[in-house]
């Protein structure tokens, strides 16, 4: 069920976000000055060229890197400013993160996995929660096996339950299903639109398939670290036609 | 093969400068004490020829023991650590055969380089070692130094060797099976040790145990005051190799019985428990070298101390033997001490990447290094513990040969002092090592 509020407030929003890498001429600016903003309940999918800097976005907003310049407010707060310890602490307790490389720890089991940011935060994680969300993605008879004895989709399934145990308030997902075969990814992509519906979850996904941006709500386009666009209630085929033309326009930004 | 061998081993700089330090220690040490076998072989008296090859054979042959195994060891490290790198160049249609090749190639590079540079080295610090033994008149001052390519090549040679068979031994097994396996168990790694592991393991505790029993049984009522000496002196070192031989069990069998009280101690208890358990294979690269210092250390140190307590008589090779002792030990403890250090360094800059995940997950950099040094704890302590029982193999027949009993009279505060130094070493190193890969942003870690 959708939570309805009135008005629901933004789960994560950026003012002004840049992020420049490398001093003098041969910086880069990843980000040049982004403001968006991401409702609580909503499903964003972030699309662009590559270099674009989707990726950049998604790690200022996990706090996994400091922004140049700009404001990153997770849930109400502000962490741009924060040492790293302080926005650790908050990502763990805030944040949920899926990204490409499955990243889970090869030496704990998949529920170790799922309750890993609990125990970083001291908590004890609950056995019946971290059940019933490896149940919610489908490996509820895997919940003893270690990475290495799991396909790649099982993996990335394990890390969006990992992503949603703290119960975030923002899930950032960066190619989730870029490793992925059709049906993994589609399992995958699934799993982040219930989420959205059955609990309320705020997603943020980073991708390149139009198909895979086709489940989400809206999308966003950025272009040379701007944003270049919106498109909501996007098909796979609008988002296609989009993106060539995007790349028209990066194209043409190298060229002059 | 040989370009992309140089190319992986740019890559790789942490690892490699691990294998490349420890081949050119391990050359400088067998080769300043090969030069004193050749020099034997100069015109010299009967007297100092017997005390040069001694010296180099004997106590050369020991520490050699010890080098070579330190130096396999830390290749085999370094070639497991690569296992997903492996796979990759598999899955991308590298043959089994090509990947072994490019594993040994680069141990080629690697040791040869570095066993050259120990060969260079040893041609000075062989020079000093004989000027050592003339100034304590263990040889005669005419004695001259005649320390040159034979001994230094074959010394080097050695260390080559046996690197490429560890790089061989390793190789196999990690491009064993199919290559979809590879990628996927790359990560874990719960294979038990092999047979042969487990007998190269027992036969020199079993030997040592026997020199033991020997020596209480036979050699302690031999008018040779030293024969008993001969018999139990390398014991410890023995046993305390054969052990670390089988560290890997070790650690895990450890890790399994202190799991409860680490899980106690939080996040990072819990994180080093299981990587202990399930990793077990990594982290007893840093235990051997532990075990080894400790026994060593201990064992001859404690010898020596029974030695000076009990002589009856002085003996005119007194000076000799106490010497032989002190440089076997110090030798010893210098070369497992650097063997610990590399070993940290090695297995944490292959972990750069995981440590950067967990802080992805949201463990802050100290989080991440508290559960390194927790598993380093648990190295030294189970270190400590094993190198200690396996001096014993030296220090009870000795102490009992000289009529001490079980139990020696004097120096009961030397064990504990070197076991204390072990441990800090063993953390001093982990925290070393810890800090330094913590201390990248996670986006670059992630990408390492
Ligand atoms: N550590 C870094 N140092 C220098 N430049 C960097 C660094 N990280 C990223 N960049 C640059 O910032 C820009 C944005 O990178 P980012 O990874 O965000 O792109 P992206 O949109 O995620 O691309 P892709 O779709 O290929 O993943 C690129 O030009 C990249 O080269
Ligand atoms: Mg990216």
């Amino acid at each position: 069920m959708q939570q309805q509020s009135p008005r629901p407030a933004d789960a994560l929003a950026v003012r002004g976000l840049t992020r420049t890498y490398g001093t003098g001429p041969n910086a880069v600016r990843a980000l040049d000055a982004i403001d968006l903003a991401f409702a609580e309940g909503s499903f964003t999918a972030v699309m662009g060229p590559s270099g674009s800097g989707k990726s950049t976005f998604l790690n200022c907003a996990a706090g996994v890197e400091q922004p140049t310049s700009g404001d990153v407010v997770v849930a109400g707060q502000d962490i741009s400013g924060w040492s790293e310890a302080r926005r650790t602490a908050f990502r763990r307790r805030h944040v949920g993160i899926v990204f490409q490389g499955f990243h889970l720890v090869p030496y704990l089991t998949a529920a170790q996995n799922v309750g890993l940011p609990l125990r970083l935060e001291g908590r004890r994680p609950d056995r019946q929660h971290v059940a019933r969300l490896l149940a919610r993605v489908g490996l509820a008879d895997r919940a003893g096996h270690l990475p290495g004895e799991l396909s790649g989709g099982q993996q990335q399934r394990v890390a969006v339950a990992r992503a949603l145990v703290a119960v975030p308030a923002v899930l950032l997902a960066d190619e989730p299903t870029g490793a992925l075969d059709t049906s993994s990814a589609r399992d995958v992509l699934r799993l982040l639109r219930s989420s959205v519906d059955e609990l309320g979850q705020t997603v943020v996904m980073v991708t390149h398939d139009p198909v895979a941006a086709a489940y989400a709500d809206s999308v966003v386009f950025l272009v040379d670290g701007r944003v270049a666009g919106w498109m909501s209630r996007p098909t796979a085929e609008a988002v296609a036609g989009q993106l060539a033309r995007l790349d028209d326009l990066a194209g043409a930004a190298v060229a002059s | 093969m040989t370009g992309l061998a140089l190319r992986s081993v740019r890559h790789r700089l942490a690892s490699f400068t691990a294998t490349f330090l420890s081949a050119l220690l391990g050359t400088v040490l067998i080769g300043s004490f090969a030069t004193l076998v050749e020099t034997a072989n100069g015109p010299v008296s009967v007297a100092d020829r017997e005390t040069l090859v001694v010296m180099g054979a004997v106590v050369g042959g020991w520490g050699g023991l010890i080098v070579l195994f330190s130096v396999a060891s830390t290749l085999a490290v370094a070639v497991r650590q690569r296992a997903a790198e492996i796979a990759l160049l598999r899955a991308v249609g590298t043959t089994p055969r090509q990947a072994r090749r490019l594993l040994r190639s680069e141990a080629l590079v690697v040791t040869a380089a570095g066993a050259a540079v120990g060969a260079l080295v040893a041609l000075g610090t062989g020079r000093a070692l004989l000027a050592l033994l003339r100034s304590g008149g263990l040889v005669d001052a005419s004695v001259r130094y005649a320390g040159g390519p034979p001994s230094l090549a074959a010394s080097a040679a050695g260390v080559v060797l046996v690197s490429l068979a560890a790089a061989s031994v390793t190789g196999r097994r990690s491009t064993s099976g199919p290559a979809t396996t590879a990628l996927r168990d790359a990560a874990s790694n719960r294979s038990r040790l092999r047979w042969w592991r487990v007998v190269l393991g027992l036969v020199p505790v079993g030997y040592g145990v026997a020199l033991g029993v020997v020596t209480v049984t036979v050699t302690a009522d031999s008018t040779d005051q030293y024969a008993a000496m001969a018999t139990s002196g390398s014991s410890s070192i023995l046993v305390g190799v054969g052990l670390a031989t089988l560290s890997p069990v070790l650690l895990r069998w450890s890790a399994l019985l202190v799991r409860p009280a680490l899980q106690g101690l939080g996040a990072t208890g819990h994180l080093a428990a299981h990587n202990l358990t399930r990793r077990s294979h990594t982290l007893s690269a840093a235990l051997a070298p532990v075990v080894v210092f400790t026994a060593g250390t201990i064992g001859t140190l404690m010898l020596v101390g029974i030695d000076a307590r009990t002589l009856a008589v002085p003996v005119a090779d007194g000076d000799t033997i106490t010497l032989l002792n002190t440089v076997v030990t110090g030798m010893i403890a210098l070369f497992a001490a650097i063997m610990v250090v590399n070993t940290f360094a090695a297995a944490l800059a292959a972990r750069r990447g995981e440590l950067a995940r967990l802080r992805l997950l949201g463990a802050t950099p100290r989080q991440a290094r508290t559960a390194v040094l927790v598993e380093a704890a648990v190295v030294a302590a189970v270190g400590v513990v094993v190198g200690g029982a396996a001096s014993l193999a030296t220090v009870v027949p000795f102490a009992v040969a000289r009529d001490e009993g079980v139990v020696p009279d004097g120096q009961l505060w030397l064990p504990p002092l070197l076991a204390a130094a072990a441990v800090a070493l063993t953390l001093g190193s982990a925290a070393a090592a810890a800090r330094r890969v913590t201390s990248t942003g996670i986006r670059a870690g992630l990408a390492a």
